[in-house]
């Protein structure tokens, strides 16, 4: 894939004369270099391969979106300003739903497929630019205020595109240097990508089925570097008016890119499947196993980041049911011991990250979260409040829906895998609700709050 | 699209198509930009340029010093056989340090602290992914001239012409029968 070769003159299919004459013409006092059309070489780019590459994109993106909408649902946001890391969402949380606790592996799921598929569309993307590059120095500039406005979306498109991907790369990797929160970035970055996205696919669709007509695709994948020949000479802006020889075919071209792709799925899915295949995850931030036990599974927050001291999780730290509403019975406050003594019950669920990374199911053992609530005088609540020792943090507390809270699987969990929880993963009491995000499964937390209904 | 405005350039759908993204785009972008509107405008613009003007220069540039340095070392090498089998491992090595530098190079501080995992050996597993594309791609470009060899060694002279100038004139660029380098480069090239 490269733009310069022979020199134009031992080519063998130059456009045809008249055609180069007017061309000449129209292009008198062009700038040089990459704002004349000759700058660019590559004999395979052109309307065909832009398409291919532009479904796949308009496909894999989709997913991709759509998934990202359903993480910002699983914080149930419309619940409690609490849970809204956006609150200025406005119209753009229309499709808010209460998010469901079966089956218990649907966040896992969601996030695995919204970030590994995020991280394989990246071959694609480039190659989607790569092929679309003489676009960018069109000469002139700007043709009719249609034509400038039809840039204007491809800023949103482009910019949206490389915002999103960056953001998204650069969070689970923990690298916070975007300038702001991550969740208002990504979250108002992707509807302003996406307007760009749907315009540019309306206004691009009829174009997409010319191309993809032009040159059958068996046909295509059929043809190697030897027989790869230019679309026709000024069919399109982006086929070259003096291409160079090929040096790569188109077959090889999304060979190319898939290949790409699959390296990225190769060295990173196994962070999501968990078990054996997480150390398959040779890049992805959390392809390492931890050390064996049943505490040995994978944690994103330890006590000493969040400032947790050990007189606070010790032989004094105590529980405290409340009540939300005025005039409610007094706080219960329930030792280690009470809730041991308790009821127990064991769920089998995953820890699913926003970041993508997943465990496989652990045995959670403690008390159900519904038990509590009756504990606490209130048979039917409408939501709790839970409160974590952690002195600050967007996530130091959380809201969990009615639905979460009555799920037989709802657990104030105290042990896991038939021992005691380690300090990292939230000892004296744990937070585990099934198909939640990782951060709304609260860690070492000091309070339950419940709310009646109204 | 078949009635145009004349003032516009296009068709009114046109026009109605770019409004309502500019509309939903501006309702986001208000909200995007409300803490710090002057750094996210930068990222949003170094997010439009990322490609087109660093990464795409620097990866061209690339590989076309690779090309021209053999050429010029030996302008009778066909460059076509052999750019692919270094363009494709030094690519996806290439794509691999873009995607996760942050962890290969130890730059996310919180990282060890958070998840208890040391980042030291993302580095190592790069430069052996690297490695091993390279290898793989050695060996594919070693099994391919053995191919190419036998096949030609088979075969009378004239034949063996032929087969290694797989396109029929008229038909593409390369492999031209008149270029004597073409024989050399394939049969007894770098193997």
């Amino acid at each position: 894939m490269k733009d310069d070769e022979r020199p134009a003159a031992t080519r063998r299919s130059s456009p045809p004369p008249p055609r180069e004459g007017r061309r000449k013409r129209r292009h008198r006092g062009k700038p040089p270099g990459p704002f004349g059309p000759s700058f660019w070489r590559s004999p395979i780019r052109g309307p065909w391969l832009t398409s291919v590459l532009g479904l796949i994109l308009l496909a894999g993106v989709s997913v991709v979106f759509v998934t990202g909408l359903l993480s910002y649902a699983a914080y149930n946001p419309g619940l409690s300003r609490i849970n809204d890391q956006t609150h200025g969402k406005g119209l753009l949380g229309f499709y808010l739903f209460s998010w469901p606790t079966h089956p218990v592996w649907l966040y896992r799921l969601n996030q695995g497929l919204h970030v590994t598929l995020g991280l394989v569309l990246i071959p694609v993307l480039l190659a989607k630019l790569w092929s679309v590059l003489p676009k960018l120095f069109e000469w002139p500039p700007l043709r009719s205020p249609a034509h400038a406005l039809e840039r204007l979306s491809l800023l949103l498109l482009v910019g949206g595109a490389g915002f999103e991907f960056a953001t998204g790369i650069l969070n689970i990797q923990q690298w916070y240097k975007f300038p702001g929160s991550f969740y208002t970035l990504h979250f108002y970055g992707a509807w302003v990508f996406v307007a760009g996205l749907v315009v540019h696919t309306g206004l691009k669709g009829r174009t997409v089925i010319r191309a993809l007509r032009s040159r059958g695709l068996v046909r295509e994948l059929r043809t190697d570097t030897a027989h790869t020949e230019p679309e026709p000479p000024g069919s399109s802006d982006l086929v070259s008016p003096v291409p160079g020889a090929p040096t790569i075919s188109r077959r090889g071209a999304l060979a190319f890119a898939g290949a790409g792709s699959l390296l990225l799925l190769a060295t990173s899915a196994g962070q999501s499947l968990g078990g054996p295949l997480r150390r398959t995850a040779l890049l992805a931030p959390h392809g390492q196993d931890l050390a064996d036990g049943p505490n040995g599974f994978q944690i994103n927050q330890t006590a000493a980041e969040v400032g947790i001291r050990a007189e606070q999780t010790g032989a004094s730290w105590r529980l405290t049911l409340g009540d939300a509403g005025p005039g409610g019975p007094a706080p219960v406050r329930l030792s280690r011991a009470d809730l041991l003594a308790m009821e127990q019950h064991t769920a089998h669920l995953p820890i699913a990250c926003v970041e993508g990374w997943s465990t496989d199911n652990q045995a959670w053992t403690g008390v159900r979260l519904r038990d509590l609530a009756r504990l606490a005088g209130i048979s039917d609540p409408a939501s709790v409040l839970v409160d974590s020792l952690e002195a600050g943090g967007a996530f130091r507390h959380a809201v969990l829906s009615a639905g979460q809270l009555i799920d037989p699987d709802s657990l104030l969990a105290l042990r896991v895998n038939g021992a005691d929880l380690s300090l990292d993963h939230g000892y004296p009491a744990r937070v585990i609700v099934p198909a939640n995000p990782g951060v709304h499964n609260t860690k070492w937390v000091a309070s339950l709050t419940f709310a009646r209904r109204a | 699209m078949r009635r145009q405005l004349r003032w516009y350039g296009a068709s009114p759908l046109h026009l109605l198509a770019l409004l309502a993204c500019f509309g939903l785009a501006g309702y986001a972008a208000a909200r995007l930009v409300s803490s710090r509107p002057l750094a996210v405008a930068a990222w949003f613009i170094g997010a439009v340029v990322g490609h087109d003007l660093l990464l795409m220069p620097l990866y061209s540039l690339a590989d076309r010093s690779v090309m021209a340095a053999i050429r010029h070392r030996d302008p009778q090498l066909p460059v076509t056989p052999w750019i692919n089998y270094v363009r494709v491992p030094a690519a996806l090595s290439g794509l691999l340090l873009v995607v996760w530098f942050p962890l290969i190079l130890r730059l996310p501080s919180p990282y060890q602290a958070s998840t208890t995992l040391s980042a030291d050996p993302y580095v190592w597993h790069w430069l052996a992914v690297t490695g091993a594309l390279f290898l793989l791609s050695a060996v594919a470009f070693a099994l391919r001239l053995r191919g190419r060899s036998r096949t030609a060694r088979l075969r009378p002279r004239s034949a063996r012409r032929r087969a290694l100038t797989p396109n029929p004139p008229g038909r593409g660029y390369e492999y031209q029968p008149d270029r004597p380098g073409h024989r050399r480069g394939l049969e007894g090239g770098p193997s």
